[in-house]
């Protein structure tokens, strides 16, 4: 189940990534509709980070390309905001909340501009809709993993962007964390932005998302919710049927036999 | 013995020239080894440190054999080459072969090393003979500088702290979550690239005081040893040059108080100083204060709990209690309850006459407060968190000791001045 759409803010052709040999997504093809809370689902090791990674060209493509509003990547940086899967980071560096969600501004900044007092207020909001601005001055090792989470979207959220990709933003985070970052996507998707969540929850997806793209290293479904979220489809997600993949794809790592090439 | 530390005091007078060169050096390599190691630390790249000190031994042989003299600069140049090749080698390594970053380090390094020691014994059994001095780059020798030596560290050692400081935003970011840099559009790559080119130029550099074996040590150290100390990037790096700068004079003062001592073990003995001190003592890790403010802590807790028993013993009336009383009315250890008890009655917060332990006035209202703590928290439990009576007491021996003056006014207002507790036992108020 692919389901096309027309003028996507996102569109992925074709896109295969090979690390070591061993391809993490293949060949995998699909638009995604602006304005939507899109969730992004499959188990460990799918695919799922490396695909929100090559949107951002932040890993190479070995094929295919992606789009973001139409254009390249690089045209549209500051108007996509990243968040990395929390544990991709070493929380012991030292830093203070405040100095992570600074980094957000960076993004409109560079790397030379000195921040001014309206980045300073921004960066506050955003402090404030996470619910994190007392939690500012405190050293980032010392937070509990829902406050990391939150601490990371509020550096996405002060890089003011349209479309946000977000790496398990749930991940770690309690019921009632959960249900307040809930209610800031929903409040974000009002005002118009676009939100591509990884979530691994088949439970709360349904609640949450519009659209859904099941991967496990090929591009299993992508779709509005209420026709991806199928049994059939899930299970060829999550079940077994997959071996015979990894298969091949552990067989070009072991004999390094040559991946297609660019 | 007496000879070596007027030696070593007369080094800071700084009177001859050739002191004041050495300790201006030490002072510009060092100091900048701290700073550019400041992020070779953040990267968690020691390792890679290591690789290029020693590798820079070959480069510099190799010059001198071109060269066919000890010019400084071709000297540096050449160090710096074979010091990136190592570097750029290990990135190869691990990416084109199935070979760990571990053992691609220890292979690059060993190679390098061997070869650059290989072409030291040749140069010393040659013509030049061992007026070579390059020896003195194993171990270090800030000793052998010049005047015009001095000058170019000066110049390149500002040079790296100006990048250091232009581009830092850069370096920071790609420490501490490169892929998020990347997502933003910053160039990593050639922040990478240039952050190894000013580590292989500082270490190529760093060597002629510090000496190849040691020079890692003083690139990592300061840094982690400034990381007890704050959790703030940009005093991180300030502490590391200056714990890395102070260890280069004191080191480059204890070797100059003997002819032909080398520099840098001297060097990295300070450092360690530093490194040892810091462990112990150091503000944000250090296990001195973290000990301390558990003591702390852990008395107060006594105390209060102290006083507790008084006041349930008593609930209001004010009578004395032996200690055998207080002991069979308390979990507390005897003698955790003596201890505790000196500590109350040296702050007169408790007396005793006619062996009779009594709650002073003070210490009455001490006690007190500990209860209003202890009652109210168990009241917030159980109407804001909907626990059952008998389930918050436990949760409340704790928090009593944590709650603040200011807590304690929100929770009465918010519990609208309570008057009992929910196992009805009254709230006391001053
Ligand atoms: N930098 C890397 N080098 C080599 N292999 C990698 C790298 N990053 C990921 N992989 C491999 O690529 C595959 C896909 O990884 P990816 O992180 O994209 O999965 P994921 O769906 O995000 O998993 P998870 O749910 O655990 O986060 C995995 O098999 C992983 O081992
Ligand atoms: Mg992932």
């Amino acid at each position: 189940m692919i389901k096309e759409i027309k003028e996507p803010v996102i569109e992925v052709h074709n896109l295969t990534v090979v690390y070591d040999r061993k391809p993490a997504i293949w060949n995998i093809d699909f638009t995604l509709p602006k304005g939507q809370i899109i969730g992004v689902m499959g188990p460990n090791g799918s695919g799922k980070s490396t695909l929100l990674k090559a949107i951002m060209g932040v890993v190479n493509a070995n094929t295919g390309w992606v789009k973001v509003a139409g254009e390249d990547i690089e045209g549209v940086r500051k108007r996509v905001s990243y968040v990395p899967q929390r544990q991709s980071v070493d929380w012991d560096f030292p830093a203070t909340v405040w100095d992570v969600v600074a980094m957000g501004r960076f993004a409109l900044k560079g790397v030379f501009k000195k921040l001014n007092a309206d980045d300073r207020s921004v960066i506050e909001e955003s402090l404030k809709k996470v619910n994190m601005y007392t939690f500012a001055n405190r050293q980032i090792s010392q937070l509990s993993g829902g406050q990391q989470q939150r601490a990371f979207l509020a550096r996405a959220l002060a890089q003011e962007a349209d479309i946000y990709l977000m790496d398990e933003p749930f991940a770690g985070v309690d019921a009632s964390t959960e249900e307040a970052i809930v209610q800031l996507l929903k409040q974000m998707k009002k005002e118009g932005k676009t939100l591509l969540v990884v979530h691994h929850d088949l439970h709360t997806a349904q609640n949450y998302f519009e659209w859904l793209v099941l991967l496990n290293t090929r591009l299993v479904a992508s779709g509005p919710l209420t026709e991806v979220f199928d049994t059939a489809l899930l299970e060829d997600t999550y079940g077994g049927t997959l071996t015979t993949l990894t298969k091949v794809a552990e067989l070009l790592d072991k004999n390094d036999m040559p991946m297609r090439h660019k | 013995m007496m000879e070596a530390f007027q030696e070593f005091i007369s080094f800071f007078r700084l009177t001859e020239p050739n002191v004041r060169v050495v300790f201006w050096g030490s002072l510009i390599l060092c100091a900048s080894s701290g700073l550019v190691g400041t992020f070779t630390f953040l990267r968690k790249r020691s390792l890679i440190g290591d690789v290029i000190s020693h590798s820079v031994l070959p480069g510099i042989c190799l010059a001198f054999l071109i060269g066919n003299e000890k010019n400084l600069i071709v000297l540096i140049t050449g160090a710096s080459i074979t010091g990136w090749i190592s570097t750029y080698l290990i990135d190869v390594i691990t990416a084109k072969s199935k070979i760990k970053t571990d053992t691609a380090i220890a292979l690059v390094l060993s190679v390098f090393f061997g070869a650059g020691i290989l072409l030291l014994t040749k140069i010393q059994h040659s013509g030049y003979g061992s007026q070579s001095g390059l020896d003195s780059f194993i171990f270090g020798s800030a000793a052998a500088m010049n005047f015009s030596d001095v000058k170019l560290f000066g110049i390149f050692g500002s040079l790296m702290i100006s990048i250091v400081l232009i581009f830092y935003r850069g370096f920071l970011l790609i420490s501490f979550d490169e892929d998020y840099a990347g997502a933003i559009g910053f160039p990593i790559r050639f922040l990478k690239f240039l952050l190894s080119v000013i580590t292989v130029i500082t270490v190529a550099m760093g060597v002629q005081s510090v000496g190849v074996v040691l020079m890692s040590a003083l690139l990592i150290t300061p840094a982690a040893t400034a990381r007890f100390w704050t959790h703030r990037v940009p005093l991180l790096a300030g502490l590391a040059m200056v714990f890395a700068g102070v260890s280069g004079i004191l080191g480059s003062a204890i070797s100059y108080t003997k002819a032909g001592m080398p520099t840098g073990p001297w060097i990295v003995v300070v450092v360690s100083f530093f490194a040892f001190f810091s462990v112990a003592f150091g503000s944000q890790k250090g296990i001195f204060p973290k000990w301390i403010r558990r003591r702390v802590n852990n008395k107060r807790i006594l105390g209060e709990n102290i006083l507790k028993v008084f006041y349930k013993l008593s609930e209001g009336t004010e009578s004395g209690y032996s200690l055998q009383e207080l002991i069979s009315s308390t979990p507390v250890k005897e003698a955790d309850l003596m201890n505790g008890l000196r500590i109350l009655q040296k702050n007169d917060l408790i007396g005793k006459a006619n062996d009779k332990w009594f709650l002073s006035e003070s210490g009455f209202r001490e006690a007190k407060s500990v209860v209003r703590k202890h009652r109210l928290w168990e009241l917030y439990l159980s109407k804001y968190m909907n626990l059952k009576a008998d389930h918050v007491h436990d949760d409340a021996e704790g928090i009593e000791h944590v709650i603040t003056a200011e807590i304690e006014k929100e929770l009465e207002k918010l519990l609208d001045y309570p008057t009992v507790d929910p196992h009805d036992s009254e709230i006391p108020y001053e």
